[in-house]
């Protein structure tokens, strides 16, 4: 008889997909809620998406208990800076931070694929994707998670337009307008939540506006919620208070949640 | 590694308002290297059924000419053109014949029925279990994407053209995210007045 | 790879758009094979190294000692399951250099080099076009040609092409090519690459 080892599994796959789109002046990071341990679905409401700052959202998706310890210790992270600095951290330096962060752990990795999105200080719209160790780029879009094989292609068909030719004498456009990409969100889940057992439940979508982007049409938009934060400056707040939040990072932008029900089967 | 992955490739079919189409990539491939691009994996079994194959490439050869063989004894036999249903039933029966030693291919069937010009899909896994699916059927190394896209890009009673599109852009688009399957496309489109082939430009990486 | 009016780094990207040419500091180039994490973190650790060598000593980093600390760091962690394949390219008192070091320790000198899944396929082609004197736009065709080779063949490679150029006063960046769009149609009008595409089948007109 052979001799077989066995040995602690410390980490388990929690099912479900992330998905992060940006635009010209507002970014979209969407996750399903549905968390699910082999056939066996765990919970029906588990948030993959968490708000950073006032500009930045996080997307984690993978092994679920590193994924929110993970969320916890970058927030800790974030809430120190702002201490020290008395500012929020920019997005491109959340985003170098998370790396180090995951690489600091590249012999015992977080067993979680990222996706940061929001607005970045020039206020564009910004996605960054992570592997589980800390490689990273800004992308347009990404998905990740279960159903990132069944969302990516359909992403790079509707959002890259790949394989579509251009309208004659045009080109395509570089990025879409907000209710073109919440659409394309929310096919993109009902799609995978058909063809994958482990994407279902519920579908979270962050909105995130740059400053000087109306928020009107988003509001009308049924199941949409404002997110104040701790940074948040008033809407009709005076020019000098407007400019003294600006002077200490705070710019005004507006992050908004859409919640959508998807297919419990 | 799979034997189902060792050459490559991907098909799909499409049923459309009185049409169907199916078309494949046209990779051959060892494992990660590309041997040749213009391996077609669609074949015509009557003027109005297509039978595509994705998996190991002797295999869809040895099939392709099987089925021909077979078909052929039908056509005598009986006196008339096989139906789309029964030539998938001789696809699952000629599958499962070698139940406990299978061929490494995944059909996929397309075809107008005779009479009615019915447009009939179908698939069925290694040892010939059958899909009859209503809208879409895929196989090969690209069938998580190929689910992925049709879900999101087809809809019920697409024209000829329009079914032409949809299929190539799903085909087209979920190849690209495989390593396996791409280097061009091939589509075909079956009507009750006539079928077209048509190879796309698609990306050769 | 590199010459002796100048050096050429091609390389490939495959996950679709990542950068596989980390550009270290003006002088010096990295390119990233295996790990990406492993390949895009010390490679950023490195050029942090080079910018304190070049604010402690007053003198940039000569490349031969920056492709040696990345060397011994990666030696340092053998076993542990680090995996990087690279190239650091660049431009010193000494000219032009370039080192192939992977995360086994080994570390090379030399003028042509070609790393990751690929790589044979891009060997074949740069081994029956070098020249120690080839000019800045054959080599770069050279180059540009040789990851188009292993863009087609390789199913692990693709996409699009970065390729730069080191010269005396630091790299350039010479363009991206989409790898599909030089099969069909050739890379568009660049010096040194001939009119239409690199694909068999279109070069023989049957398609």
């Amino acid at each position: 008889m052979p001799h077989q080892e066995r040995r602690f599994n410390p980490y388990t796959e929690n099912g479900g997909t992330i998905l992060a789109i940006a635009g010209e002046d507002f970014t979209v990071i969407a996750g399903d809620t549905r968390q699910s341990e082999g056939y066996n679905i765990q919970t029906r409401y588990a948030p993959k998406v968490f708000r950073l700052t006032d500009k930045a959202v996080l997307a984690v998706n993978g092994f679920a208990a590193d994924g929110n310890m993970f969320v916890q210790k970058v927030q800790q992270r974030l809430e120190w800076y702002a201490h020290a600095h008395n500012k929020p951290m920019p997005l491109k330096a959340i985003a170098r931070l998370i790396q180090t962060m995951l690489y600091a752990k590249r012999f015992f990795p977080y067993y979680v694929y990222n996706i940061l999105g929001g607005i970045e200080e020039d206020g564009s719209g910004a996605v960054y994707s992570f592997d589980p160790v800390g490689s990273y780029e800004r992308e347009a879009c990404r998905a990740a998670g279960a159903a990132q094989s069944l969302v990516q292609p359909f992403l790079d068909n509707q959002i890259y337009f790949k394989n579509q030719l251009p309208p004659p004498g045009g080109a395509h456009p570089r990025h879409l307008p907000l209710n073109d990409v919440l659409s394309l969100v929310i096919d993109s889940f009902t799609g995978a939540t058909e063809r994958h057992i482990e994407v279902g439940d519920g579908l979270e979508i962050y909105i995130v506006l740059a400053p000087n982007k109306s928020s009107v049409e988003l509001e009308r938009l049924p199941g949409v919620k404002r997110i104040q934060g701790t940074f948040d400056i008033a809407g009709d707040a005076s020019p000098d208070v407007t400019a003294a939040a600006a002077a200490v990072g705070v710019t005004g932008e507006k992050m908004f949640v859409m919640r959508r029900e998807l297919k419990k089967d | 590694m799979s034997i189902m992955e060792y050459n490559g490739g991907s098909v799909v079919a499409m049923v459309g308002k009185n049409c169907v189409a199916i078309a494949s990539d046209l990779r051959l491939g060892n494992q990660a290297l590309t041997i040749a691009t213009n391996f077609e994996k669609v074949f015509p079994v009557t003027d109005r059924i297509m039978l595509g194959m994705a998996g190991l490439a002797s295999d869809v050869l040895t099939l392709r000419d099987r089925f021909r063989l077979l078909v052929n004894m039908y056509t005598i036999k009986e006196e008339r053109e096989i139906e789309p249903e029964t030539f998938a039933h001789l696809v699952s029966s000629t599958l499962y014949e070698k139940r406990f030693g299978p061929y490494f291919i995944e059909p996929i069937i397309a075809g107008l029925s005779k009479g009615s010009n019915k447009p009939f899909i179908a698939s069925t896994d290694v040892i010939g279990c059958i899909n009859f699916a209503k809208g879409f059927v895929v196989c090969g190394t690209a069938t998580d994407k190929l689910f992925g896209v049709a879900e999101s890009l087809w809809e019920p009673d697409l024209e000829p053209e329009d079914l032409f599109e949809t299929i190539s852009q799903t085909l087209m688009n979920a190849v690209d995210r495989d390593a396996f399957s791409g280097w061009g496309v091939v589509v075909h489109v079956i009507t009750p007045e006539k079928a077209f082939t048509r190879y796309l430009r698609a990306r050769m990486d | 790879m590199s010459l002796s009016n100048g050096a050429i780094l091609p390389a490939t990207l495959a996950s679709g758009t990542v950068k596989k040419v980390i550009e270290i500091n003006k002088f010096l180039l990295g390119t990233m094979a295996g790990g990406a994490a492993d390949c895009q973190y010390w490679e950023t650790y490195l050029g942090i190294q080079c910018r304190l060598h070049e604010l402690r000593n007053r003198e940039r980093i000569s490349v031969a000692a920056a492709s040696k600390y990345l060397s011994n760091l990666v030696y340092s962690y053998k076993g542990m399951g680090l995996s990087m394949g690279t190239m650091i390219c660049g431009w010193d008192k000494t000219g032009p250099a370039l080192f192939y070091v992977d995360s086994d320790g080994t570390r090379l000198k030399g003028d042509l080099f070609s790393v990751g899944s690929g790589s044979t396929f891009a060997y074949g082609v740069l081994d029956q076009g070098y020249h120690w004197d080839l000019s800045d736009e054959d080599a770069q065709e050279l180059g540009r040609r040789s990851i188009y080779a292993a863009g087609h063949r390789d199913a692990f490679s693709g996409n699009t092409i970065n390729l730069y150029h080191v010269r005396e006063a630091g790299w350039e960046f010479i363009g991206n090519y989409d790898v599909t769009k030089m099969h069909y149609d050739g890379p568009g009008d660049v010096p040194g690459a001939p009119v239409g595409g690199y694909g068999y089948d279109v070069r023989i007109k049957t398609v």
